[in-house]
């Protein structure tokens, strides 16, 4: 260690010890001369081997290895350009995409200290439940030493002033601004002393951009009341647009929790089930305390709870914690997904690196005569290898920054394209540099190694090498492009078939009856059918647990033959199928009465019961029977190719959480206001939610167009690589030739010949990698088809298609430069050298 | 241990002396020296008090009845190797020809590789000895 300080002393002081030397050896030479010597060495060359001693020779020859390697790419900016080019797509890709992942799981919430938050989840043996009822949680606030904060957030909708359409409301525990160091940008945020006092008035906290784009930015909205759910509340303060909460986005508007029946008269603060609050629970451990012991104390709290509330509180109940300042957690669901993208990003830095590479190697061939001097001037090989590395290492070096601006750009852009909120910041953070420059490493290590090693040994003339990238790059273009068909033809399949069902001419109708009981919706409903019954227009009512294009599904995920099979349950009532125009093709439909009997989709009887008559049949392990089949009808998720349908006749307990449909005769929209004013008019404390079929399924439609578009960007700047590495290699080859192809002319070769000369090396290498690249896309596609719906495995277009496109690409790119060969004159080809 | 292997790291110092004997082959008797000898006997002539570069050359080449001549190429590197070992410091001084000069004296830590390289010495050339006198 003492010695390694020495030698940095010396580094550091380089040209006080220079000079010091140099004098040493002057006086050296004057004593000697005046003892009548003559003949002495080259002073400087003393002099240098006596400083190598202190041992920084490479720092020298790193820099003039650093130096030439720049005046090398400055001197060709055509090769630099294409090959920093490639450098940045390929690790610019991989940063926007790792740069997401950290931001939305890596990266902690800008909040007050995230590390000590924790998010508590209720489990027993056999249950398991996000959401807590709001009095346990008071309960745990109220007795917990081991956090010292409870944060507390539910959420749900309320009107603003006399609009039709609800808005997200956050209700929140009043510490949870301060907790989480937020800060107002007018007016204050919601304090525990003030509205959670007895008697406190009812306030609302602004979001930033609810501010901007309801209240017009109004500088003096602080102390102005508004009416929410018809009930005057005033305006206390607007939080900072940076400000994130405990989830991606904060909500519109902020309400103290302890007011929510105050806007919503069926809910109870104190109430555990049915009328009670469901709310999500985070708490702050103390410091020096882990989340663990936090967990023991909650779980002992919770029983000491359920001697008072033994059915509300699970027997033996639990409360895992996991870490709360993240905007999400990785959920096992998310892995294939998550897969794919690394898989994808993986292949582009590798095809991009595997094409530099080649343009590498093609280069060497020009760069032959140059290493041949500085060979022959006492270069080793060593010393050859490491200037192409250092070369390769420059490269790398402005194609990482490159790169990293390159995914900035692309998580900026994502960002706004996506609307996600303010507070996220595209800007590298440390993660996503050393990430970078770990990309950078890899890629050097994949571009530069082989080309460097075959240039140094001067070996470059051997095929093998050449065959294997092309290969490669073959392979991994080929999976590229396969997934990207596949991911095409998917959602070609899924937006252009007709869903199965009508859309165009719904409206669907959330009433809104949370909390209410089975009989007060059973009278809303009878009431709601009558009057929508004298509604001109309207053809046909129905209702469904799960509406069509909603985001709400139940699924059975089950393997029937061996086939993945989504079972989408549906509890609907027995008009459904009219009015969702969805075909019965045997047996009945449901109807009033029905309990144990089921209608099943086309699909779903072809692969229960292959070639036989389901009706009668019981359903797998259940009493369910099947009374009809009905045509397929991709509800939920048009894009799941999967998907199978049963249903059920809807009871009377679910009755509050059913969505009514109407079909119109005419155009929807003309019928959404009278919908709208007749639902209002049964209960006017009801706030329903209303949409056309139609715009849910654009949306769904044009969410699947934008991930087949990205996909195919990627499936086609794999293809431009691949070309791009073709071209260089089959360039590389013509050069190589050049004496060869003149011999063969001077001979009398025709063209085609000729052609075949240059072209015949790279016939197995294409073949061998586009079989790779099949089995790998096959392969990939497997993988993919856990997490992604509608990817099928074998889709012959898909893959001829790839294939087909490929092989036209690479040959078109193989030709361009294989042309040059025949325009070789014989006579200077046999001249040269 | 054997002498070769305690001194790998000197060993391109010899390179500087046998140049230096090929050089004067005409003129020099040929003597073998061993590896990594020099920097055990600038460290031995620097034991008896503080010197310059060129009188520590002066040195042995006396010493050694003019045996031994140590060139700049061979004394000047072995010098910052001692100065990085730390083996060894160096001063300003006025040397006699009153010209400002480096004068290198010996460290604790010098004093104790000398003590161990001249350990080694004895023992390798003991053995050689006993070889040669009893084979």
């Amino acid at each position: 260690m003492k010695n390694l300080n020495r030698r940095l002393h010396y580094l550091l002081n380089r040209r006080r010890f220079d000079e010091e030397l140099t004098n040493d050896m002057e006086f050296h030479r004057e004593m000697a001369t005046r003892e009548g010597r003559q003949n002495f060495g080259n002073a400087l060359r003393l002099r240098e081997q006596a400083r190598d001693e202190w041992g920084w020779v490479w720092i020298d020859s790193f820099l003039q290895d650093i130096r030439y390697a720049a005046r090398m790419l400055r001197g060709s900016p055509g090769f630099t350009l294409t090959a920093v080019g490639m450098l940045a797509l390929g690790i610019g890709i991989n940063v926007a995409a790792f740069g997401f992942f950290n931001l939305m799981v890596l990266r902690p919430l800008p909040v007050r200290d995230p590390a000590t938050l924790v998010q508590f989840q209720r489990e027993s043996p056999g249950n398991f439940a996000d959401n807590f009822a709001y009095p346990e949680v008071a309960f745990f606030a109220e007795h917990s030493k081991t956090l010292s904060a409870v944060l507390v957030e539910g959420s749900g909708r309320l009107t603003i002033g006399q609009e039709e359409k609800p808005v997200g409301v956050g209700f929140f525990s009043a510490n949870f601004f301060n907790e989480l160091g937020g800060v107002p940008m007018l007016g204050r945020l919601l304090s525990p002393a003030v509205d959670e006092a007895a008697g406190a008035a009812p306030v609302a906290v602004l979001g930033y951009g609810t501010w901007r784009s309801r209240f017009g930015a109004d500088p003096f909205i602080v102390g102005k009341t508004i009416l929410l759910n018809q009930k005057p509340t005033t305006i206390v303060g607007v939080l900072a647009s940076n400000f994130s909460g405990l989830g991606l986005e904060p909500p519109a508007i902020s309400v103290p929790i302890v007011q929510k029946p105050y806007f919503e008269a069926s809910q109870d603060l104190r109430a555990f089930s049915e009328k009670g609050i469901n709310v999500r629970m985070w708490g702050r451990v103390r410091s020096g305390l882990t989340p663990r012991i936090a967990e023991q104390e909650l779980a002992s709290l919770a029983a000491q709870l359920r001697l008072e509330h033994p059915k509300d509180i699970w027997e033996k109940e639990t409360l895992p914690s996991r870490p709360g300042g993240y905007a999400t957690t990785v959920r096992a669901e998310m892995y294939p997904v998550l897969a794919l993208a690394g898989a994808l990003g993986t292949l582009i830095l590798v095809a991009a690196c595997v094409t530099l590479g080649g343009l590498l190697l093609a280069r060497g061939v020009a760069r032959e005569r140059e290493f041949s001097i500085r060979s022959a001037v006492g270069a080793g090989r060593g010393r050859l290898i490491r200037q192409l590395l250092t070369e390769s290492l420059l490269l790398a070096l402005l194609g990482l920054l490159a790169g990293l601006m390159a995914g900035y750009v692309g998580l900026r852009g994502l960002i706004v394209w996506a609307d996600l909120p303010a507070w996220l910041n595209p800007m590298p953070d440390g993660r996503v540099i050393l990430f970078a420059v770990g990309t950078g490493i890899a890629s050097v290590i994949l571009f530069g190694l082989t080309p460097a090693w075959h240039v140094a040994r001067q070996r470059y003339r051997t095929t093998t090498m050449r065959q294997i990238l092309i290969g490669g790059q073959v392979a991994t273009s080929c999976v590229l492009l396969i997934v990207s068909g596949l991911f095409v033809r998917a959602l070609h399949q899924a937006t252009a078939a007709s869903p199965g069902f009508e859309y165009e001419r719904v409206i669907a109708l959330e009433p809104g009856l949370e909390g209410a009981s089975a009989k007060e919706a059973r009278a809303f409903f009878d009431a709601l059918w009558s009057r929508l019954g004298n509604v001109p227009g309207i053809v046909s009512i129905s209702m469904a647990s799960n509406p069509p294009l909603g985001n709400r599904w139940s699924v059975v995920k089950t393997r029937v033959g061996g086939k993945a099979v989504n079972i989408h349950f549906n509890n609907v009532d027995a008009d459904f199928f009219e009015t969702m125009g969805i075909p019965l093709r045997k047996g009945r439909g449901l109807a009033r009465g029905d309990k144990r009997e089921i209608v099943v989709s086309e699909s779903l009887a072809r692969a229960e019961w292959p070639g036989e008559n389901p009706i009668g049949k019981q359903f797998s392990d259940s009493k369910d029977i099947v009374v009809g089949v009905v045509g397929n009808a991709r509800l939920v998720s048009p894009e799941d190719s999967d998907a199978v349908e049963a249903y059920r006749l809807v009871q009377e307990d679910l009755l509050p959480s059913m969505v009514v449909l109407i079909r119109t005769a005419g155009p929807a929209e003309g019928l959404v206001a009278s919908v709208a004013s007749v639902s209002k008019s049964i209960d006017r404390l009801r706030f329903p939610e209303i949409q056309l079929l139609r715009s849910s399924f654009n949306q769904k439609v044009a969410q699947a167009r934008y991930a087949a578009l990205i996909v195919s960007v990627l499936g086609a700047v794999a293809l431009l690589l691949a070309c791009l590495g073709i071209v260089g290699v089959v360039a590389y080859a013509v050069s190589q030739r050049t004496k060869e192809i003149g011999i063969r002319m001077a001979l009398g070769a025709r063209p085609a010949q000729v052609l075949w000369v240059v072209l015949r090396q790279f016939g197995n290498p294409i073949v061998i990698g586009l079989l790779v690249g099949v089995g790998g896309a096959a392969a990939l596609s497997q993988i993919l088809r856990q997490g992604l719906y509608g990817l099928s495995n074998f889709d012959p277009a898909a893959y001829t298609g790839a294939v087909v496109a490929f092989g036209v690409a690479a040959g078109l790119a193989a030709l361009l430069p294989a042309r040059r060969a025949l325009l070789v004159d014989p006579m200077l080809a046999l001249r040269y050298e | 241990m054997s002498w070769e292997f305690s001194n790998i790291a000197n060993r391109h110092l010899t390179r500087g002396i046998s140049e230096v004997y090929t050089t004067h082959n005409a003129i020099m008797p040929n003597v073998e020296m061993p590896i990594g000898a020099l920097v055990l006997l600038i460290l031995r002539v620097l034991r008896s008090g503080t010197l310059h570069g060129y009188a520590i050359a002066q040195r042995i080449h006396c010493l050694s009845s003019e045996v031994l001549k140590v060139e700049e190429g061979a004394l000047y590197p072995a010098l910052q190797k001692l100065l990085v070992q730390g083996w060894a410091t160096a001063e300003w001084g006025v040397s006699e020809t009153n010209r400002k000069v480096r004068f290198y004296r010996l460290t604790p830590a010098g004093r104790k590789q000398l003590e161990s390289q001249l350990a080694d010495y004895e023992r390798v050339h003991g053995a050689i000895q006993s070889v040669l006198r009893t084979a």
